[in-house]
């Protein structure tokens, strides 16, 4: 009886640890799009652009409270090792919950940032960057990757 | 009954411990895109010459004279348009005395040798696309109207061109 009653409490136990529901799945929808860039001219790119802002759509399974964070690049990477400046300013990251570009809250996406997820678990998150060009920056084809992370509290 | 209420007890800490550890965290990245083009840059390569001018005679120096024409060379990005602007001085100056120049006409060209060259109005200015390695030459020709009583001498202007992608 002990024996069976145990069986059945590790079971239980086993069974518990692994039920978590749906899984966190964050997607990048889009990349920062910078374009042509001339040397010597900074280039910006706004939160609210609906073709060259960053994307990444959130997919929960529930609501409630998750801590967006970045890791940001400093540079881009270009021909030849060359690097161009890349700089995030203080409301260049937008949340959305009804992930509408049009209807975004602001923040520093250099600093991590609280939201409640809606009940449904989906948001979305909209990141606009300023690349600096310097006056004898090497022509080319320069990269960079952000790297985005959701956390449920 | 003691053993059973101890071992219910250790079995409800482990499903609440279990249950609180399990807070939920993931990733995605994206990448960000930018091509810089090359700088634009213009020399003037050589000056409109007029050459010897008589008193009363006007004298013309066309756009197509490789020799006397004035010429600006470009370079810039790679089968890239560029809009050309001028600013074009209406006299010639020596001193005090100034001489009309006028009837400003010009050729761009993707080669030195001016074949295929395309005319067009300076002042009115033109959108010619670089060539593949980024080149582009233009030509600038005017007429110099010197007075019957001109004064003798050197006379000089600065034609300016512009060059913007």
């Amino acid at each position: 009886m002990k024996r069976v009653l145990l069986l059945t409490l590790v079971t239980l136990i086993g069974g518990r640890l692994h039920s978590q529901g749906k899984p966190l799945v964050i997607t990048g929808v889009r990349g920062v799009t910078f374009g042509t860039v001339l040397p010597g001219v900074p280039t910006v790119v706004l939160r609210t652009d609906p073709v060259n802002s960053g994307q990444f759509n959130i997919k929960g399974p529930k609501g409630g409270p998750a801590v967006l964070s970045f890791v940001l690049p400093l540079t881009m990477t270009g021909p030849a090792g060359a690097v161009m400046s890349l700089t995030f300013g203080s409301s260049d990251a937008g949340y959305s919950a009804t992930q509408s570009i049009g209807s975004q809250v602001g923040f520093d996406p250099k600093q991590p940032f609280t939201v409640a997820i809606p009940n449904n678990g989906t948001a979305s998150v909209f990141v606009g960057a300023t690349v600096n060009p310097a006056a004898n920056q090497r022509a080319g084809a320069y990269t960079a990757t952000i790297i985005f992370t959701v956390t449920y509290l | 009954m003691r053993t059973i209420s101890k071992l219910t007890l250790a079995v409800a800490a482990l499903i609440l411990t279990g249950t609180t550890l399990q807070a939920q965290t993931n990733n995605a990245s994206i990448t960000a895109t930018a091509s810089v083009q090359t700088p634009i840059n213009v020399i003037g390569a050589q000056q409109l010459n007029f050459g010897n001018v008589f008193p009363g005679v006007n004298k013309t120096v066309a756009a197509s004279d490789l020799t006397n024409g004035g010429r600006f060379d470009v370079t810039g990005q790679a089968s890239t348009p560029v809009t050309l602007s001028f600013t074009l001085p209406a006299t010639l100056s020596s001193g005090a005395n100034t001489m009309p120049i006028v009837s400003y006409t010009g050729i761009y060209a993707l080669l030195a040798t001016q074949a295929g060259g395309v005319a067009f109005t300076p002042a009115s200015g033109a959108t010619p696309t670089l060539s593949g390695t980024g080149n582009l030459f233009v030509w600038v020709g005017a007429q110099v109207q010197p007075a019957t009583n001109q004064a003798a001498g050197v006379y000089t202007g600065s034609v300016t061109m512009t060059v913007v992608y």
